[in-house]
């Protein structure tokens, strides 16, 4: 506890030195693929997100490549001021909602004298589908899942950002003992922009060993941001169908191997709720 | 009768020095001194925009609003944003941006704006927009048709429709529009602005002609910012014709006014950078209709419409010359 207070009084003075020459987001939305960017929303910006994954690929024509099936989750994040975002959403997978709070602490600077961007990021995640182990009736709090992330990213040009984020993923309830209710992982991604509107994202999120059973897999995702006025269109293949950190982390049953992955989309739509001083 | 003819003596030698008295009197001025000031002593009735005795704190609500879209109002709760899209701050500078104040040259307010780091905008400055006499003048009347009639003689009118059209926001409350008269009559051109010479200043410190005077001291200063809408060139891959495009300026102008809106966290959601992406795209729609067609988005802006609120504004011929947008383009070629 005394490392982590003595932790966020570092980062919060170093937040102090870094408010001049912003060197622009690092990435182009909030959403990498499954995960969050360091970015917020700015203040008064509602952004609506739609996102759909698919069913797997080696479904074949039978499946439509999977596109006969899909999992959805809708989501409403809210700016309250430019570095603070909060959120909700609701997966139609495990009938899950969500709610999450951003908190961006630090952002690079033109000349460097902060080089990264952090931010501070958790969420909270309630199934609604009831457990169906063992036939037993199961208290509120089995249904509940928490994330706690540091993402920290670096615009190294314009073109190239990379972003790393430990993370932590707490369970209230596993259906065995031998599967821990805490899962560590440490999640990469990277943009490159290709042209000015068209970008190349990729995200990793690895799980640390002897946390999970052997049927769950580390989540890879790529794909690509398209940019338009007020909307960015996100098309990406994952081997994960979920669309949280509770689902893509810890959950990934999907596997690149066997082709085992989904192909997906998230659109998200801005909306300015409220004013605000502009640069 | 001999009472009458004092008396008339008496009124003879009053009047005598009552015009030897006016005419001697000088007006004293300082270089500090806004020029309404001078105008009004030389016998020019104040405009209906005027707020002389406007007190410190409903300068500051003015200052606010225009700089931050709300301000503490005198119910000391905070105001609602007069838009949710811009700032008036987004379109206009708040100090002095020609070099000369009766020469409304873009190319020499470039020079200036570099010179002083201010940003190069749309519209006028507001300072000294309260010694104007008209307001979206010219050709604004082809954007805002029959909106703009009450605007032009009236700085409230104009406020109100730049605050509600032109910023996709609201009318202002009363109180509201007061303050930023009040702020608008605290930031007027002064003599120091002007460039005057002795015998100028002499012609209205001890005037023998007020009329001449008023006249010759309205000539130091532009009383209105005229607006011609210019149009895309014939050919776009030819641009403007007999213009060469100086890349230099052309940087200048990207810094100061492009990327015045566009750049990351700015009044735009479409924003820009100095990568070679950026150009590229630009070159790439430069003869494509669209919001990166160079000419089209220069000339003609976009127009704010239901579920768009946001838009940009165009750029007049006055306050960006056919010339720097050829000096853009060079720019663009040369960093892409």
């Amino acid at each position: 506890m005394k490392f982590f207070s003595g932790f966020l009084l570092f980062i919060l003075s170093l937040s102090l030195i870094s408010q001049e020459d912003w060197a622009g987001p690092a990435f182009r939305d909030t959403r990498i693929v499954n995960g969050h960017s360091v970015e917020t929303n700015q203040k008064g910006q509602l952004k609506f997100i739609i996102s759909h994954r698919f069913g797997s690929i080696n479904g074949g024509l039978e499946e439509f490549y999977g596109l006969d099936q899909s999992n959805v989750r809708l989501g409403l994040d809210y700016g309250i001021i430019d570095r603070l975002t909060v959120g909700v959403g609701r997966s139609s997978d495990q009938k899950t909602v969500d709610g999450f709070i951003k908190w961006k602490l630090l952002e690079q600077n033109t000349d460097n004298t902060m080089p990264i961007n952090l931010s501070l990021f958790s969420s909270a995640a309630i199934r609604t589908l009831n457990i169906d182990v063992a036939q037993r009736e199961y208290p509120f709090s089995s249904k509940l899942f928490y994330t706690y992330q540091v993402l920290i990213a670096r615009k190294f040009s314009d073109r190239l950002s990379i972003q790393l984020m430990p993370t932590l993923v707490h369970r209230n309830f596993v259906q065995t003992t031998s599967v821990n209710n805490d899962v560590f992982a440490i999640g990469g991604a990277s943009r490159f922009q290709l042209t000015k509107t068209i970008s190349w994202q990729v995200e990793y999120y690895y799980t640390l060993p002897d946390q999970l059973a052997d049927i769950y897999n580390n989540a890879l995702s790529m794909g690509f941001d398209i940019e338009t006025k007020s909307h960015v269109f996100q098309l990406h293949v994952s081997n994960s169908q979920g669309m949280i950190e509770k689902f893509f982390i810890g959950e990934t049953r999907g596997s690149w191997d066997d082709l085992n992955i989904f192909f997906g989309f998230n659109i998200s739509r801005d909306f300015q709720l409220g004013g605000r001083k502009y640069k | 009768m001999h009472n009458r003819k004092w008396s008339v003596v008496f009124l003879l030698v009053f009047c005598v020095l009552c015009w030897g008295f006016n005419k001697n009197k000088s007006i004293e001025y300082s270089e500090e001194t806004a020029i309404s000031v001078i105008l009004h002593e030389l016998g020019e009735p104040l405009p209906k925009h005027a707020r002389p005795d406007a007190d410190e704190a409903t300068i500051k609500r003015g200052f606010e609003l225009v700089h931050e879209g709300r301000t503490t109002g005198p119910n000391g709760k905070k105001s609602k944003y007069i838009s949710k899209y811009f700032n008036c701050t987004s379109c206009h500078n708040q100090v002095q941006e020609d070099p000369i104040l009766n020469t409304l040259n873009p190319e020499s307010r470039l020079e200036y704006a570099i010179e002083k780091e201010l940003k190069f905008l749309p519209a006028s400055t507001f300072y000294g927009i309260a010694n104007r006499e008209s307001w979206y003048n010219d050709d604004y009347y082809k954007k805002y048709g029959e909106l703009v009639k009450p605007a032009n003689n009236s700085l409230a009118e104009a406020t109100q429709l730049c605050a509600k059209v032109c910023s996709s926001g609201r009318y202002l409350e009363e109180w509201e529009l007061e303050a930023i008269l009040a702020y608008y009559w605290s930031i007027q051109v002064r003599v120091k602005d002007l460039d005057l010479n002795e015998s100028e200043k002499a012609q209205f410190k001890n005037p023998t002609n007020k009329e001449e005077s008023i006249s010759m001291l309205k000539r130091k200063y532009a009383l209105k910012s005229p607006a011609t809408f210019g149009e895309h060139p014939s050919n776009f891959r030819v641009g403007y014709s007999n213009l060469e495009g100086n890349s230099e300026r052309g940087k200048q102008l990207y810094k100061l006014s492009c990327m015045a809106c566009h750049q990351a966290g700015g009044v735009s959601d479409i924003t820009f950078d100095y990568s070679p992406l950026t150009f590229q795209k630009f070159l790439r729609q430069i003869d494509k209709s669209g919001n990166y067609n160079l000419y089209d988005i220069i000339r003609h802006g976009t127009y704010a419409d239901k579920g768009k609120p946001r838009y940009m504004p165009l750029y007049p011929k006055e306050r960006l010359s056919d010339q720097q947008v050829e000096d853009l383009r060079a720019y663009m070629k040369s960093a892409s």
